[in-house]
């Protein structure tokens, strides 16, 4: 069927050389520009200010400039006693989100309590942040465990999804290191050492620890 | 990739493929020196073929058969332990090859973005080509048009050029596009100098190119919404018992997959609560103990602090919050229970979820931690009988709702195994450093209580609650993918139902007046409908020129 008149027609003008290069060009730029986007998702990137103390990168100090503010709460302790986080202001507070039902909540609950007694008399207050717990478990936690510092309840964990907004609040156990203006100067997203505790507040309080 | 159109023979396919047909000369790196950017760009062009882009696919589908097979660590992790358990031997090694985590293993990573650079490499620079072919001229009049596939001829009275003006002027009306002697945008063959003649080239039918074209930037469109699904979207599983919020944060999640991009600061800051949750369940007939209907009431809060509205969730009625879709999975009973320990302190009071299992009419299982009991932990399995019938000793569930609701328990004292730091499962009971207080289940109606033996405490049934399973689910590329989907169909169907077609007047001044030389050819006529309409063309220009014939003298 294809006559040589039709073979004969004039067909398209070819893509000139230098376009087709363009062409290919602005395909290659696209795929690497995905490439790269791929690697940033896997791989992530660190913000600037922040400080990594251990190499599981669960213990963070914040560079003063670079501390998120502090949201503000209040809510009602275990005991009953209104608390509002900005009562706080002035002082160094560790902030510590816990739960009964949390088994890594248990381990660090010694090396906590630890902590409690050796800065609370340098003038470093504790708040504990109790998640989607019940009364009576919590209770029977700070029984057991011996916490001596207060404890607000956050059962629907409005709170975390304040805090959330301005670190990467990942789980519970996290602790909090808030400087005396009410930034976070400090934390750590995993059950806290006394170590890694004791070196952000030497940091913050600017004490050694 | 997926263009329609006739193989290579097509003499005037503007948006021929290089990469798809086999060609002559350097798509092979066999022959001649080859430098490395010619290795690349073979590599390339190998890369962007629609053989590697169906291979690819192919591997994709074949890739994702073990994520099906086996269990997986995202969405099963205790089939994974299970399979550990009874494969001791080979279970590392599929670990290693990643078949229990296929989605997130580097191998399928690697098939998926090579697919994408393929797909990619072929549609643009194809939408590239595309878009200019729908700019492009019609090629000039051939010489002899009685040799295309349809041709006519008449003779006018008119001289050449008014004849080739007034078929212009039919043909421009007709929608064509036209192309003229005078308009000489040279041809790269160079001018013609012979042609000086009277010709019209028109063409119609590039609405064909446009539908090609939006075929091919759809598609794109579909794979950037694909992956802005995986980069941005996120899934979760969230258990709620009746008469609790919960707080759409990862902390607060049961079960969080959030896409590449997805920090905890992007999941939305609602919140919601479960007010009620009915079930009801057909009560006779042979469809008894079937649901009839599932509302769940609740209100929720799009943002911090803002107004709480209240809203119903049903099975595949979801709620839209904030950008996700929050959606009613399933339901179940959670007794409460209250427990005192050895030192009378009330160490446990809370609703327990318990799961439904597969004996059915909601015969549930459940465990009961109590951590924090003096001076040994303690712990229970439980069974929540809905409907109790006692069937020759044993309790048997025969209606899903709550009709005479039973517990059994089976009491521990002893190590729960919560204080080494290690997570656990809340639906199993380590029994390994514990021991069991109580011989046989304890059946306990509401308000009943079980006393521990050795005075270690007591555990009262106090009630139960109803809970349900949500199920949020954020995708952003939901809806472009729709939409760029529903573009792909259209911009398939345009090019499959518009023909691209040519016609060609000439006209040639000779001894009976002035011959008119009409030839038409389209492409992928299959319907056949180009004959009628060359037809009717033909003779619209052959009429067109009778009426605009001057008023000659008889016998001329």
């Amino acid at each position: 069927m294809p006559s040589p008149v039709l073979k004969a027609l004039p067909s398209r003008v070819p893509l000139s050389r230098a376009r087709r290069r363009a062409v290919v060009l602005a395909a290659a730029v696209l795929v690497a520009a995905l490439l790269a986007v791929a690697l940033v998702a896997a791989f992530g990137g660190g913000s600037s200010g922040v400080t990594y103390l251990d190499s599981t990168d669960t213990a963070v100090l914040y560079a003063s400039g670079h501390r998120p503010l502090a949201p503000e709460f209040s809510s009602t302790t275990l005991s009953g006693a209104p608390m509002r986080l900005s009562s706080y202001r002035g002082k160094v507070v560790v902030l510590n989100f816990w739960g009964s039902w949390c088994d890594p909540c248990r381990a660090e609950a010694p090396a906590l309590a630890a902590v409690a007694r050796h800065y609370q008399p340098a003038g470093v207050s504790f708040l504990g942040v109790d998640e989607r717990d019940s009364q009576a478990s919590a209770e029977a936690f700070v029984r057991n465990y011996g916490v001596t510092y207060p404890s607000v309840g956050d059962p629907s964990q409005v709170i975390a999804l304040d805090f959330s907004a301005v670190v990467p609040l990942a789980g519970t156990p996290t602790t909090l290191v808030i400087d005396p203006s009410g930034h976070i100067a400090g934390a750590v997203f995993e059950s806290a050492t006394y170590s890694e505790l004791s070196a952000i507040l030497a940091k913050v309080t600017g004490k050694g620890g | 990739m997926t263009d329609v159109r006739a193989p290579q023979t097509d003499p005037f396919d503007p948006a021929a493929e290089p990469g798809d047909s086999p060609r002559p000369g350097p798509a092979s790196p066999a022959g001649g020196a080859f430098g490395l950017s010619g290795w690349l760009r073979w590599a390339w062009r190998q890369l962007t073929s629609m053989r590697i882009a169906l291979v690819l696919l192919f591997l994709l589908a074949l890739g994702s058969v073990p994520g099906s097979m086996l269990p997986q660590q995202g969405n099963n992790p205790s089939g994974v332990r299970q399979y550990y358990a009874s494969h001791p031997a080979l279970a590392p090694w599929l670990n290693h090859l990643g078949l229990f985590n296929v989605f997130g293993a580097p191998w399928f990573a690697a098939i998926y973005l090579l697919l994408f650079a393929s797909l990619a490499g072929c549609v643009v620079p194809r939408t590239f080509r595309l878009a200019g072919s729908a700019r492009t001229l019609p090629p000039r009049a051939p010489r002899h048009l009685a040799r295309l596939p349809r041709s006519a001829e008449y003779v006018t009275t008119l001289p050449p050029a008014e004849a080739v003006e007034t078929a212009a002027r039919v043909l421009a009306g007709r929608g064509f596009r036209l192309r003229r002697a005078d308009s000489a945008v040279p041809d790269s063959a160079g001018t013609e100098p012979a042609d000086a003649g009277a010709w019209v080239s028109a063409e119609k039918g590039y609405l064909r190119e446009a539908g090609n074209l939006l075929f091919h930037l759809a598609l794109l469109g579909v794979l950037v919404s694909v992956a802005l699904g995986g980069l941005f979207g996120y899934k979760a599983d969230r258990l709620l018992v009746q008469g609790t919020t919960f707080a759409d944060t990862a902390s607060a999640l049961d079960e969080f997959h959030p896409g590449r991009l997805v920090t905890a600061g992007d999941l939305g800051p609602f919140t919601i609560t479960l007010n009620r949750f009915d079930a009801s369940y057909i009560a006779s007939g042979p469809q008894r103990g079937q649901p009839s209907a599932f509302d769940a009431q609740i209100s929720y809060t799009e943002q911090r602090g803002g107004p709480a509205r209240t809203g119903h969730l049903a099975v595949n009625r979801p709620l839209s919050v904030d950008g996700a879709k929050v959606y009613l999975i399933g339901h179940g009973y959670a007794p409460r229970f209250t427990v005192t320990d050895a030192r009378g302190q009330v160490v446990y009071d809370a609703p327990t979820p318990f799961i439904a299992g597969p004996s059915g009419n909601f015969l549930s299982e459940g465990v009961v931690k109590v951590p924090d009991a003096q001076p040994d932990q303690l712990g229970f399995t439980g069974v929540f009988v809905p409907t109790a019938v006692d069937v020759g000793g044993t309790l048997e569930s025969v209606f899903p709702a709550a009709d005479n609701p039973v517990v059994s328990l089976i009491a521990y004292a002893g190590d729960l195994g919560t204080d080494s730091g290690v997570s656990q499962s809340v639906y199993q009971l380590d029994t390994s450093g514990m021991q069991r207080l109580t011989a046989r289940p304890q059946v306990l109606q509401p308000g009943q209580s079980l006393k521990l033996p050795g005075g270690r405490g007591t555990i009262t049934f106090t009630g139960y609650v109803p809970w349900v399973s949500l199920a949020i689910t954020h995708d952003p590329g939901q809806l472009p993918a729709l939409i760029c989907g529903i573009a792909a169909l259209g911009g398939l169907l345009l090019s499959f139902m518009i023909r691209r077609r040519r016609v060609f007047v000439r006209a040639r001044a000779g001894e009976n007046g002035t011959t008119v030389e009409v030839g038409g050819l389209a492409r992928t006529d299959a319907s056949g409908g180009f004959e009628a309409e060359f037809a009717s063309l033909a003779a619209e220009l052959r009429a067109a020129c009778q009426q605009g014939r001057h008023p000659l003298p008889e016998g001329e």
